[in-house]
């Protein structure tokens, strides 16, 4: 049976109406990301009509309670605003179940919970898990879910996961956790999130890639100098975060995923198609090809790493990373890292793409920059004066998010002098509608069953086995790189200037 | 201050026709903080010459959304005597707390005829590469001629506003014809689309499909002012039901019993569905549309204008009340709907041999 009032109604693939469980409801991204995104899908109209939430977590909470925690924030973030109204009737479709993840019997119960949902929605209905919790729930949740029978398809009506990162720790680690998640949801109803790939400006680059014809003949090597992918914070460990950052550092927690996402986009050959494997089948293949360094000393030549001194950021004095909150005074954690990665294709061959992730850097930025290689310079090097770098394309992921291109051009005047200038374009400024939030799009791809946004396990694995080896370098020496200083609110440490240097480049000025 | 450059003082500055783009120029080198937007070409025509300062203020508040090159054409074709004035004015707004982006605005005041002013003046100062998005507003004449609409690549207007949309859709049809690709959407088509989306959202539910093969009859009930918006809504609904026009007898049988705009239609199985269709001057452009079988009642309503519309699924031990977005009712918030959801509209398309022919039905 279908809904013919729902054909050639909106261009976007359809979200089906299901009921959506949050498991670890009680936390943050509960309360800050996901909720408000699915206020604001309703408050568009875009979310189903008879979509309920029910959020599971282990504090003892009614569902007055919840609904009341929830109402309290969602008026903070909401990006659409809050209207008392609305959000009366929102709320009526929100409710909390008590269980630990550990007890069957809550799972049970859950269960029980969801099949009354479902009859008063008039038969059966589909399920999205999302799993909010803490990573160390993950296995638990998953077992639990599948002995209590909730994450089987029920006669055309689906039952999908998604889970948030980190997504292992490492490359076993993450392959455990696949195991547990295929052994309990099929590949093709498992989303592994990462909001990044939600973001209005991550989805415009296979676009602005795909759908300009000036820009793929250029694309390669042969045009190509290297790329730049930055993603800065100015944030440092605060509300608690240490406690867990000291155990992932800035590799495992940023690279892992969300940069070697944009790269693999970046870099990917055009798909076959748009489909959610087309897409992903090609930046797997990117992932593939990363070349990995032989000796651990190769790797401390490509890499720097490094931790945050006493510094000043905004004008206000913050402690040094061994200060910071829950943060081992004598750690060995990165909170900089910086990488010369080789994408070893036959497009790619020879071009360094340089990935830099950093905390207490002076300002928030994540971008993407492109730098082409100088014109040939028979006619303008003679002339006096120097002749300006090449042309650099920047897609800006945030927070200004936009697209600019630096090209040379002849300063006013009799003599030929030439200076670059930057066309810009602003998100801001063209569409002044405000870009769903990351989480809002990627929420409703998942109940359409779209996972072009979503990483595939292979992806996942792939990721883990970069990084994993660029682990092992820094560790399985006797003689580790060092760990580099840089004083909070600089842009990193002159161990990652040295590493453009050597190559006769020299890192972006955001 | 003479009493009719008092009454265009809000258009900005005025300027000789012939050194638009020099003051245009002249504007911006003035003002070195702001940053020049524009994603498109925005022509807003009107043959009430009034129009003008009203399209100003409306071009203000669509453009904190949508960046555009606004012209502005307010023409007085009666005038005894044959020129053009012109006056320029940037409209700004601080892009999210920031950057004060602007966006250039430029207006025509045109009297008397002139053959092929209009769209030479268009054409003259259209921005580059950018689309030319034409908003007609009020009655379709004849200056909406092939040379005109060849260069448009999405036309706007409102058949709600038409005395006789029979002959209004004529010419839209010609021009769709004529001008392939070119984009129409009628804001009579997006005053139903958050009726379109609370109807279809009822009908993800399992219950109200089972039911849609068992309707029997339709009741809407709108504005008598919004007669083409309420049968868009019909003819969408007929349509993507697989519902076609029923027999003629029946249309009389109602109307004879004091209905207001009734017909009937037939099911894919051949169930007759009877279609009442009621006016009522006080009530929002759609009021209400209720589709009933036997032992279930889908219905969306909205309640004056309110910002909300009221989704209701009752059937037997099942019921289902929700609430959405409803429409905008002033033509610039339509407008801006409708050009933030861009796409070609080809649903519009698709509901127009339904519409055609509830349309050739006598009016209320």
């Amino acid at each position: 049976m279908s809904n013919p009032f729902r054909e050639e109604l909106v261009s976007q693939a359809r979200s089906e109406v299901c009921t959506v469980v949050i498991l670890g409801a009680t936390g943050d991204l509960t309360h800050r990301k996901l909720v408000p995104a699915l206020y604001n899908l309703a408050a568009e109209g875009e979310l189903p009509p008879g979509v309920k939430i029910v959020g599971m977590a282990r504090r003892d909470w009614s569902d007055e309670y919840f609904r009341d925690s929830l109402e309290s924030i969602n008026r903070e973030v909401s990006r659409s605003g809050h209207c008392e109204e609305l959000w009366g009737e929102f709320r009526e479709c929100v409710s909390y179940h008590c269980s630990e993840f550990q007890d069957a019997e809550g799972y049970r119960k859950l269960s029980e919970r969801l099949d009354e949902i479902d009859r008063e929605r008039g038969g059966a209905g589909n399920r999205l898990f999302y799993i909010a919790s803490a990573p160390g729930f993950f296995d638990d949740i998953l077992e639990h879910l599948g002995k209590a029978g909730l994450n089987a398809e029920r006669a055309g009506y689906w039952s999908r996961v998604i889970v948030e990162k980190p997504f292992g720790t490492d490359l076993p680690s993450a392959r455990h956790l696949n195991r547990i998640v295929n052994a309990t949801f099929q590949e093709r109803d498992t989303y592994r999130i990462d909001h990044y790939l939600g973001k209005e400006t991550a989805q415009n680059l296979m676009v602005l890639r795909f759908a300009n014809a000036i820009f793929e003949p250029i694309w390669n090597s042969r045009s190509i100098d290297s790329v730049q992918i930055t993603c800065a914070e100015h944030f440092g460990m605060e509300g608690g975060r240490g406690g867990y950052y000291d155990k992932a550092g800035a590799l495992r927690d940023m690279v892992q995923n969300h940069l070697l996402q944009l790269l693999s986009l970046v870099a990917m050959e055009p798909p076959t198609d748009l489909s959610a494997d087309g897409v992903r089948d090609e930046k797997v293949k990117v992932l593939r090809s990363l070349r990995q360094w032989e000796t651990p000393e190769l790797v401390a030549a490509n890499t720097v790493r490094a931790q945050y001194t006493a510094g000043h950021v905004n004008g206000k004095p913050v402690v040094g990373y061994r200060e910071e909150d829950r943060v081992d005074p004598e750690s060995m954690t990165e909170a900089y890292v910086a990488l010369r990665v080789m994408v070893d294709t036959w497009r790619w061959s020879g071009v360094p793409f340089y990935v830099r992730m950093g905390k207490r850097l002076p300002k928030k930025a994540t971008e993407i920059s492109v730098h082409f290689k100088d014109a040939p310079g028979v006619l303008f090097s003679a002339l006096p004066g120097r002749v300006p770098g090449g042309n650099v394309l920047v897609i800006r992921i945030q927070p200004d998010e936009g697209i600019s291109l630096r090209i040379i051009s002849k300063l006013p005047g009799a003599s030929l002098r030439m200076e670059p200038v930057k066309m810009d374009f602003h998100y801001a400024s063209s569409f002044g509608k405000s870009s769903p939030e990351a989480y809002e799009r990627l929420l409703l791809d998942a109940m359409a069953g779209d996972a072009t946004l979503f990483a595939r396990r292979d992806e996942v694995e792939e990721a883990w086995k970069f990084i994993d080896h660029l682990e092992r370098g820094w560790h399985a020496t006797e003689t580790p790189p060092k760990m580099a200083e840089y004083a909070a609110g600089s842009w990193g440490p002159v161990e990652s200037d040295a590493l453009m240097a050597s190559e006769g480049r020299t890192w972006r000025r955001l | 201050m003479s009493e009719a450059t008092a009454q265009f003082s809000d258009l900005g500055m005025e300027v000789p026709v012939a050194s638009i783009g020099r003051e245009l120029k002249r504007l911006w080198e003035a003002d070195e903080a702001s940053t020049n937007a524009s994603m498109m070409n925005f022509a807003v025509y009107s043959e009430d010459p009034e129009s003008l300062v009203r399209n100003s203020g409306a071009i203000q508040e669509l453009t904190r959304e949508h960046a555009c090159r606004a012209i502005l054409i307010g023409m007085d074709r009666d005038a005894a005597e044959t020129r053009i004035k012109a006056w320029i004015t940037a409209h700004c707004h601080l892009a999210h707390g920031k950057k004060s982006v602007c966006c250039e605005q430029i207006s025509f005041l045109m009297e008397g005829k002139a053959l092929g002013r209009l769209r030479n003046t268009i054409f003259s100062h259209l921005a580059s590469d950018l689309p030319l998005i034409f908003w007609w507003q009020g009655e379709l004449s004849d200056l909406f001629e092939a040379a005109l609409y060849r260069m448009i690549d999405r036309f706007l207007f409102d058949s709600a506003e038409w005395a006789d949309p029979g002959a209004g859709f004529a010419r839209i049809r010609e021009a769709a014809v004529a001008r392939d690709g070119i984009v129409l959407q009628d804001l009579a088509w997006t005053r139903g689309f958050h009726f379109r989306l609370a109807v279809a959202g009822l009908f993800d539910d399992l219950v109200a499909q089972r039911a849609l093969g068992e309707v029997n009859s339709v009741r809407l009930v709108a504005n008598p002012d919004q007669r083409t918006t309420a049968l868009l809504l019909m003819a969408w609904l007929a349509t993507q039901a697989g519902w076609r026009m029923g027999l003629e007898l029946d249309i009389a049988a109602e109307r004879a019993e004091g209905c207001d705009e009734c017909f009937t239609l037939e099911s894919r199985e051949g169930r007759s569905i009877s279609v009442k269709v009621e006016w009522e001057a006080q009530s929002a452009p759609l009021s209400l549309l209720e589709i009933s079988a036997p032992d279930c009642v889908v219905s969306v309503c909205r309640d004056g204008e309110a910002d909300f519309l009221h989704q209701r699924l009752e059937c037997p031990g099942h019921e289902l009340v929700l609430r959405g977005p409803a429409d905008g009712i002033a033509s610039t918030d339509l407008l801006a709907e409708q050009l933030s959801r861009g796409g070609k509209n080809g649903l519009f398309r698709k509901v127009w041999p339904v519409f055609f022919e509830l349309l050739s039905l006598s009016g209320p």
